[in-house]
């Protein structure tokens, strides 16, 4: 049984356009993301995202548990980012310190210390309002575009029929074998499997990982011979394939598709003139 | 040249030049420009990934693995969607799967070379360069796109086996030539012995990609080899189970070493910190599974091809 995402029709900006159109902007946005580490450059892409959520129609109620993960994840790092200053190493050199804390014990002679510096402050923000973008725009996704369009969709982007199929049908597998792997560690559990508690050597390790990963595997694939033989019974890859469903572009999808294109040349040419590095407020370093 | 194809490479090639254009003009417009601080290389590598499979395809493209049916569109998705759900699952945040002396442990990475091996390289492909862009998306993890071709090269070089007509000859040389890349890596680790695992966190630990490799995680190519290599020893009369582990090592090899020499250039990595801190700890205990995941996996998938006569 495929279990599908939690797509409904709904108020909301993502849908009032053309998917090919979204994915196209969706793409142009991450690739202008990656671009800079410029807080400044970084905060109009954070409030762009904050901006489609809150116009995207999805309900807290719906979407709890993704945002929880996404954002407990993107605070970890960055926090993490903060403490280590690990990555900013690869976009600055040097480090202006404000202070060094460190902690009132020591575990075996060794006392931990936190050197908390400007540019380790502004690259966590910096990381922060990355990664949130990204995740936040790509959270969408599932919940705005209709399943029934995932292969048309790519058809559209270019891709060839097979390829634009297997991605359709990538999308669609996905929370099935999320269910499936559920089930088959409830049962496991049930045996008296522990994940939690995998112990033994490196090898045993991995040993013990089989009774979750195989059955899974085994059963997907023991379960594609129904939808191979229904794909066979329509004469799948025998002519160009055709598409139930039509879309068709409007003038706001040109528009948005315009808008992709330049913002992704726009942000180019600003990378490349050495605009949106990493940027600390230089009043603020002593 | 069919049509199709060669409007292909030539659409890679065409874009390649373009990127490249665009590096050479950046540099000449603002002479201050670090590309490893614009997302331009990766998308360099990225094509020049997918250039060497095209290259590949076209040298090998009158055998029949390549070919493309009903099947293999079902098992490319279901490859993709098992990796991505997997790397989720296993990434650390989700179920933290211990790791021992700095070897973490990616119990994911069975798939798609067990795909590549079951399928074909181009289902092997599909399985680990989409499967690891799911996977990303699915955790939010920031874009790496030339690991997601590393992880397609994994998947297609465990399936290029068939493009062998002499099985055991082939993992014959793949032994071979895995030896020498393991050798090969285990002396730049030697040669690079203070360099950070900068694929280790223990945050309990206060350790985030910071601390100096260990031996085992040095060692691991080296390790990971011997063990494929009594894999293919013990199940030499089992020629799948053999093939399937050390084409997956080879593949392993070759597509994360693609990954992280990359890094060279996109994060300005020095060439032995691209392999003792990033190849070494990512494809040497991937061997591990390699060597033990993948043989169950062929073993499970040829009862079920006995039971349901397919």
């Amino acid at each position: 049984m495929l279990v599908a995402w939690r797509y409904r029709e709904r108020r909301s900006i993502i849908q009032w356009f053309d998917p090919r159109a979204w994915m196209m902007f969706f793409i142009s946005f991450i690739l202008c993301l990656l671009m800079f580490w410029d807080v400044r450059y970084l905060a109009v892409f954070l409030l762009t995202a904050l901006g489609v959520t809150f116009n995207s129609g999805i309900t807290w109620r719906e979407s709890r548990r993704a945002w929880l993960f996404i954002g407990g994840f993107v605070f970890f790092f960055a926090f993490l980012t903060f403490l280590t200053g690990r990555g900013g190493i690869e976009v600055y050199s040097k480090e202006h310190e404000i202070t060094r804390l460190a902690a009132s014990f020591t575990l075996f002679g060794w006392r931990p210390v936190v050197t908390v510096t400007w540019e380790r402050i502004f690259f966590g923000l910096s990381q922060m309002a990355r990664v949130f973008s990204l995740a936040s725009m790509t959270i969408m996704i599932p919940y705005s575009l209709n399943p029934a369009l995932y292969g048309i969709i790519f058809r559209g982007l270019g891709l060839p029929d097979k390829i634009a199929y297997a991605m359709d049908l990538t999308m669609r597998f996905i929370p099935t074998f999320g269910r499936d792997f559920q089930l088959t560690l409830d049962a496991q559990r049930a045996r008296g499997y522990e994940v939690e508690s995998l112990r033994g050597g490196l090898f045993q390790q991995v040993r013990r990982l089989a009774p979750l990963i195989v059955p899974v595997t085994i059963h997907a694939i023991i379960g594609s011979e129904d939808i191979i033989d229904a794909m066979d019974l329509r004469a799948f890859g025998v002519q160009p394939r055709t598409w139930l469903d039509q879309l068709h572009y409007r003038l706001r999808d040109r528009l948005l598709i315009a808008f992709a294109v330049l913002m992704f040349i726009t942000c180019l040419l600003l990378s490349l003139f050495g605009y949106g590095k990493f940027w600390i407020p230089a009043g603020w370093i002593l | 040249m069919d049509r199709k194809l060669s409007s292909v490479i030539f659409a890679l090639v065409g874009t390649l030049i373009f990127f490249l254009l665009i590096v050479w003009l950046g540099g000449m417009i603002n002479p201050d420009l670090q590309l490893d601080e614009t997302a331009l290389l990766r998308f360099v590598f990225v094509i020049l990934g997918m250039l060497i499979v095209f290259v590949v395809y076209w040298l090998t493209r009158t055998s029949q693995v390549w070919v493309v049916g009903t099947r293999e569109v079902v098992y490319m998705a279901i490859g993709a969607a098992l990796y991505a759900v997997f790397s989720y699952l296993f990434n650390g945040t989700v179920f933290v799967v211990p790791s021992v002396s700095q070897v973490a442990l990616r119990p994911a990475i069975a798939i798609p070379m067990f795909f590549g091996y079951a399928f074909g390289p181009v289902v092997g492909f599909f399985t680990g360069a989409v499967g690891n862009m799911f996977g990303d998306a699915l955790t939010g993890f920031g874009l790496s796109p030339q690991w997601s071709v590393g992880n397609g090269l994994i998947g297609m070089i465990s399936g290029m086996v068939f493009l062998f007509k002499d099985k055991k000859k082939s993992m014959d040389t793949v032994l071979i030539i895995s030896a020498v890349l393991a050798v090969l890596a285990t002396a730049i680790f030697f040669v690079n012995r203070a360099v950070p695992n900068m694929l280790y966190f223990a945050p309990d630990e206060g350790i985030f990609g910071d601390q100096q490799i260990s031996i085992l995680a040095g060692l691991s190519a080296v390790v990971g080899f011997i063990l494929v290599l009594a894999v293919r020893f013990l199940f030499s009369k089992n020629v799948d189970m053999a093939a399937a582990v050390t084409w997956g090592m080879l593949g392993n090899f070759i597509g994360l070493g693609f990954a992280a020499i990359s890094d060279i250039w996109i994060n300005g990595f020095p060439f032995g910190v691209a392999i003792v801190g990033e190849f070494l700890p990512s494809a040497g205990p991937n061997l591990i599974f390699a060597a033990i995941l993948v043989p169950i996996l062929v073993a499970a998938y040829a009862a079920v091809r006995r039971q349901s006569g397919r």
